[in-house]
């Protein structure tokens, strides 16, 4: 059976920031086909490696969902392909220091797991451009307005062989800034 | 005398009132930094170098401290240290209003890496607050819980964030004399770790790739993995609640976590040699190293491990209970004991925000304690968070923390504190493993694959760097043996059938309580200061480790303990110029207190328009 991961990043109350962990219920509650796993990805990329490592099937596929800025309009879906890559070893130790230590990082989660070899070749990141980052549970209305699309995304991701979906970006370690 | 300088005396029968005949008692001078700073600026300028600093924290994480320094290359000293946090986190302002049963879960979220011992201190204030007292088992099982959290905490620093400064990596690049000498130089306790020279070391000490970077990161898994059997789940353990815990421990919980405890036993064999030989090769290859972030003597810590049986919560007996824990609590001046008595520690411990970016609050509403201790109208009970975001300014208001002191003097904090004063207080109860000399603390390890034997961590003359990073070494079979001590007494309870595991509460709706929780941070002092007020907490006061050692300047213009550290610290490091300086001792000396932060540095060169920056990222726990 087809093992896939479903995991979404970030912090709480970050407005736009958050909609990882504002839309991890909907992705729990809704009725996935048998292998579809989801999960909150944001207890420390150390332990994620650990428990990677110590799984008796590793996964096939693993969807992120983040909203990373990157100088997008506000609530552009852009999807990823994490092709691997690493940057220097002081920048992966400073990213290993601030994991340890509890900073909620998608780039930090994809850097030192790619270290650390766990990520099968099917890495994706459903990554939305979120407004200014200030405390809050609403959204944008910009991003808002993509919250379905983000879901119905998702669920092509984890449930088809993503055909239908545009085209999507290449992500690489070694170009990513700190 | 227990206080110098707070208006308070003691009787024979140890009842404390104020000083008679003294008007505003708790009156302090506030002094200008307008006189370091202009000394700085014509210092700068005669160097021919006059230059606004920018001083945004160069992080990517919203960054929570930044250190600022001038140094003087020519002299190999620094001139000028200023530590700032930047990111208010108004844990304080959130809880206010709340029912008080959320305080252990939301005060939990303050830290990324002690979460377990925010909502257990948070669960203590709320004990002593509503007169709530644990079963044993209860207790037993948060001692548990909370040398677990530190089994994960210490080598966490020693290897992923501190270890490496002392790594082949970085030595070759800051001191290469000192690697070359280090690959001849042999090492004296091979027998425990098994490295036959110090360079063997420090290349397993590399990142990333080094073994004993890699073995850390195991052993971490390894103490979590021991951690989540009872707590649920790491770091914001569900499990830890006023009154007890809320989980089933039966033998066969016991043996798993046993199972996990006893890989610890070789490992400390293996760690307190490990960084005695670093330690000891840089301090007698360069005696000048014992000068790195030295600073007296001067601590204060809040004790942890509470005896099943004699803790009971109330403020009437904390003097007897706290005295009672496996780690002493207590209050070092220059090396000197000055007291352990937790009524003491609280009553003396005030907060300033002269140099934050807080309001002075109006008022005093406690004068003395429930024992009938003097307050001051700056001691937590009666402070108020009150943000107020402002210019930054080195001559007023520079930092999110605060100036904390305990009887008007800057204190440091540190899981060295406790060592410190457990070994120098010889208050230790009747342990299996532990003894208090009075110079020292005598640990005795059981033979696991490697023979078993007795460490002592040795009270060491100078206060520095490799000290504080020497004594977290000790920690681990200190924590370690702590844990086992109690995993026996779990053990025994069981055998008995005392499986009461907590106590049922109710919050009275009307009315005033207060509570205060003392326990600590894997990095020293914790403590949460509560008021409820109909039901409601109507004031919550945290201060973290951090909090302590971020501090910065006094109102009477004393440094904070980093700022005062590294002020002390010489140049050691060998560069051609000012652009290959690293700034090594300078980070050396912040990282040694394992700064609760995401922390960047800024080194300003003098006589130059060099800003080294570094980040000296630790945990994101910390000021308000």
């Amino acid at each position: 059976m087809r093992r896939v991961l479903i995991g979404t990043i970030g912090y709480f109350n970050l407005r736009d920031y958050s909609i990882g962990p504002h839309l991890l219920v909907q992705l729990k509650n809704t009725q996935w086909p048998p292998g579809i796993e989801v999960d909150e990805m944001n207890w420390g990329p150390i332990a994620i490696v650990q428990q990677f490592q110590s799984l008796p099937e590793p996964f096939d596929r693993v969807i992120f969902l983040t909203a990373r800025a990157c100088g997008r309009f506000v609530g552009t879906i852009t999807l990823r392909h994490w092709v691997g890559g690493l940057p220097d070893e002081e920048n992966i130790q400073s990213r290993i220091s601030e994991a340890v230590t509890g900073v909620i990082s998608t780039d930090n989660l994809l850097i030192i797991g790619e270290h650390f070899k766990i990520w099968p070749e099917e890495v994706f990141l459903v990554d939305v451009e979120p407004g200014k980052e200030e405390m809050g549970e609403t959204f944008t209305p910009e991003v808002e307005a993509v919250l379905d699309d983000v879901l119905e995304i998702i669920h092509e991701l984890a449930v088809n062989n993503s055909s239908a979906l545009p085209d999507f970006e290449e992500m690489k370690g070694n170009e990513l800034l700190i | 005398m227990c206080f110098k300088n707070l208006p308070i005396e003691f009787d024979q029968q140890g009842n404390a009132t104020l000083l008679k005949d003294v008007p505003n008692p708790y009156d302090y001078n506030t002094t200008t930094l307008d006189g370091e700073q202009d000394k700085l600026k014509e210092l700068l300028a005669r160097n021919g170098f006059i230059k606004n600093v920018d001083f945004d924290p160069v992080t990517r994480v919203a960054g929570a401290l930044a250190f600022h320094s001038v140094v003087d290359l020519k002299n190999r000293e620094v001139l000028s240290t200023n530590s700032m946090a930047t990111l208010f986190r108004g844990y304080e302002i959130i809880l206010k209003g709340r029912d008080p049963r959320d305080a252990s879960y939301i005060s939990s979220r303050a830290c990324g890496v002690c979460g377990g011992v925010h909502a257990t201190v948070s669960a203590l204030a709320m004990e002593m607050a509503l007169g709530i007292t644990p079963p044993p088992l209860g207790v037993v099982v948060r001692n548990l819980l909370l040398s677990l959290e530190y089994l994960y905490d210490h080598p966490l620093h020693l290897f992923l964030l501190a270890g490496p400064d002392y790594s082949e990596q970085m030595v070759t690049l800051t001191n290469p004399s000192l690697f070359q000498k280090a690959k001849k130089t042999p090492a004296k306790f091979e027998e425990m770790h098994g490295y036959s020279t110090i360079g063997e070391i420090m290349h397993d000490l590399n990142p990333l790739t080094g073994k004993l970077y890699v073995e850390a990161l195991h052993m971490t898994r390894v103490a979590r993995e021991a951690y989540v059997l009872i707590g649920g789940k790491y770091p914001h353990p569900q499990t830890v609640v006023p009154g007890g815990v809320a989980v089933t421990i039966d033998i066969s919980v016991m043996n798993e976590m046993y199972e996990r405890i006893q890989q610890f036993f070789d490992y400390s064999k293996k760690v307190v040699g490990i960084w005695d030989d670093v330690f000891d090769f840089f301090l007698e290859s360069n005696p000048e190293y014992e000068k790195c972030g030295y600073r007296p003597a001067t601590m204060m810590d809040s004790g942890v491990w509470d005896r099943p049986g004699v803790y009971d919560a109330s403020y009437k007996n904390m003097t007897e209970w706290g005295k009672a824990r496996w780690a002493t609590p207590g209050v070092l001046v220059d090396g000197k004991l000055v007291t352990t008595d937790l009524q003491r520690i609280n009553a003396g411990y005030e907060e300033f925000v002269e140099h934050s970016f807080y309001e002075k609050w109006d008022g005093q509403r406690f004068s003395e304690d429930p024992a009938g201790i003097p307050l001051g109208p700056n001691h937590p009970w009666n402070k108020e968070t009150i943000p107020k975001p402002g210019k930054q300014s080195w001559r007023d208001r520079y930092s999110w923390d605060v100036s904390c002191t305990w009887d008007r003097m800057p204190m440091e904090a540190g899981a060295y504190a406790r060592l410190y004063l457990t070994a120098m207080a010889q208050e230790l109860p009747e342990s299996k493993f532990l003894r208090s000399t009075g110079h020292s603390l005598q640990i005795d390890i059981p033979k696991s694959t490697l023979p078993g034997g007795t460490f002592e961590w040795k009270i060491p003359k100078m206060w520095n760097t490799f000290e504080r990073n020497r004594a977290r070494a000790y920690a681990i079979p200190y924590s370690a043996m702590v844990c086992m001590e109690n995993w026996l007494l779990a053990m025994e309870l069981l055998k008995q059938g005392e499986t009461k595991i907590s106590t049922p509460f109710e919050i009275p709706k009307k009315g005033t309580q207060m509570g205060v929780g003392f326990w600590g941070a894997g990095r020293g002092f914790l403590s949460h200061h509560l008021v409820i007020d109909d039901g409601v907490i109507g004031n919550y006061q945290i201060s973290t480790p951090s909090t302590l050692n971020a501090a910065p300047r006094t109102p009477w213009g004393e440094p904070g303990p980093y700022e005062e550290a590294v002020k002390n610290t010489p140049i050691l490091e060998e560069f051609n110029s000012a652009d290959d300086f690293k700034g090594i001792d300078i980070l050396r000396s912040i990282r040694s207190f394992d700064p609760c932060m995401p922390c960047t540095t800024h080194i300003m060169v003098d006589g130059t328009d060099k800003m080294v920056t570094r980040e000296v990222t630790t945990c994101a726990c910390g000021v308000e």
